[in-house]
């Protein structure tokens, strides 16, 4: 090769490791490029610098550095053999497998159930809106038949009074149709644990109080109470009456109507 | 020519050395130990003249035998002689070791390779058993002008460059280059000659 000249002194103190930084680059280079002769004489040449050992003088080192060293080398070939030995019984590709199936098995249970309860939670969550539009229903309803039962010409009202007069009057609106209204304004709470309850009262000589809904005013003592399927008794009722009775009301009265209004 | 020496070699006899190693393939520790026994004082005693520190010597011993032990497929037993590849890898560690020491770290940093590689040697080498060779280098060597001989040992135990040997022996550059490279070929010259 034409360059190799430039290279020729350069072999033996390139295998000693004594050239300089840019003659090395240079032959290495050179040698990158595959030249065969020159790395034939490279090699050549190492093999002259290894023969250079021969000048140190041998040197027995300690015992203990053997036994350093054969302690670990047979530590190390345990360690080999017990690897090997383990190795046929139990091959690593069954051991990732396994752990590989395992894994996947845990992760499906553990996505089915996180399913299971968004299906249970969604499911839940449709009821929740279920009832709260029936509720909304039934208030609408409920709104819608009070105004008609309040503005029908054919609904007749009727006033209840108290014998104590500084007590506010109520008024009831019967509608022979579509039940009755009855609302209150500024009313006094009734007793503690008390409700006010309705009574139909009827004409028939020794007519037993027909019971009604109950009903407790709020802060401001306004109320309105629907009774949307009365006893269609209108015709045959002398008056209304309320009452104070217990939580949930009673059968027949058991204290004397605060309120009474008779039907013209 | 030198260089027509360096032909495969007709003798197909396995050396010892060579067996020992292949047994160190399938972890065999008596190998290791017979190795170690046949060449743990010429590697210790390389190491410990570029050290110049027995503590340190040892360390880096231990760690060239462990390199054997857990790297032997390095060793290609059809390239080269045992002994040689070995006594380079512990020459190339104490050098590493001495480096740690020295500004000369970062300019033979890429030169060293973890092992190195096994040299082809030629014919004639194999005709001289460890022993003679060893007799023959320091006498050819020792023969040399004391200047020339000390540019070589600068430059394989120390680990030094041409310029620096040239600045530590405040001779020309050149003539340093020369002395190396004549010393080198003259060992070569005489080893052929006497094989």
């Amino acid at each position: 090769m034409k360059n190799c000249d430039q290279f020729r002194e350069m072999f033996e103190g390139y295998a000693l490791g004594a050239l300089d930084a840019g003659e090395r680059a240079a032959l290495d280079a050179h040698l990158a490029a595959g030249c065969k002769d020159c790395a034939k004489a490279v090699e050549e040449a190492r093999w002259l610098v290894s023969q250079l050992a021969y000048l140190a003088p041998e040197s027995t080192p300690s015992d203990m550095l053997k036994g350093r060293l054969m302690q670990t080398v047979r530590a190390e070939a345990l360690a080999a053999q017990s690897a090997k030995k383990f190795k046929p019984m139990v091959p690593a590709w069954l051991w990732a497998g396994v752990a590989a199936l395992l894994l996947f098995s845990l992760y499906s249970a553990w996505n089915m159930q996180r399913l299971v309860r968004e299906v249970q939670s969604a499911n839940e969550r449709a009821a929740a809106l279920i009832r709260e539009r029936l509720d909304l229903e039934a208030q609408r309803a409920a709104a819608e038949r009070e105004a008609t039962i309040l503005i029908d010409p054919a609904s007749v009202k009727i006033p209840l009074t108290s014998s104590d007069p500084l007590t506010p009057k109520l008024e009831a609106t019967w509608h022979a149709k579509l039940g009755i209204v009855l609302t209150g304004q500024k009313v006094p709470a009734p007793s503690r644990n008390r409700v006010l309850q309705l009574w139909l009262i009827p004409k028939a000589p020794g007519g037993k109080p027909i019971p009604s809904l109950t009903v407790r005013p709020d802060a401001d003592g306004k109320f309105t109470l629907l009774v949307a399927n009365p006893p269609d008794l209108m015709e045959g009722t002398a008056a209304l009456a309320i009452t104070e009775e217990p939580p949930g009301g009673s059968p027949q009265p058991t204290t004397t109507p605060r309120w009474v209004g008779g039907l013209t | 020519m030198f260089l027509a020496a360096l032909l495969p070699s007709a003798n197909t006899a396995v050396s010892p050395d060579a067996t020992l190693v292949r047994r160190l393939l399938q972890q065999d520790v008596s190998a290791f130990e017979q190795l170690y026994d046949r060449h743990s004082r010429a590697v210790y005693g390389l190491i410990l003249r570029i050290l110049q520190q027995a503590g340190t010597a040892e360390a880096v011993v231990q760690d060239v035998f462990l390199q054997l032990w857990r790297n032997a497929e390095h060793y290609d037993e059809s390239r080269g002689p045992f002994l040689p590849w070995l006594l380079t890898l512990a020459r190339n560690r104490a050098l590493d070791t001495l480096r740690l020491k020295s500004e000369r770290q970062r300019r033979r940093e890429d030169q060293t390779e973890e092992l190195p590689p096994v040299v082809t040697a030629p014919e004639f080498e194999k005709q001289l058993d460890e022993k003679r060779r060893a007799e023959k280098v320091r006498a050819l060597i020792g023969a040399l002008q004391p200047q020339q001989k000390r540019a070589i040992e600068l430059a394989y135990f120390e680990g030094l460059s041409h310029s620096e040997i040239a600045e530590k022996m405040r001779e020309p550059l050149g003539t340093v280059k020369s002395w190396i490279r004549n010393g080198l070929l003259r060992l070569k010259e005489e080893l052929q000659a006497t094989a």
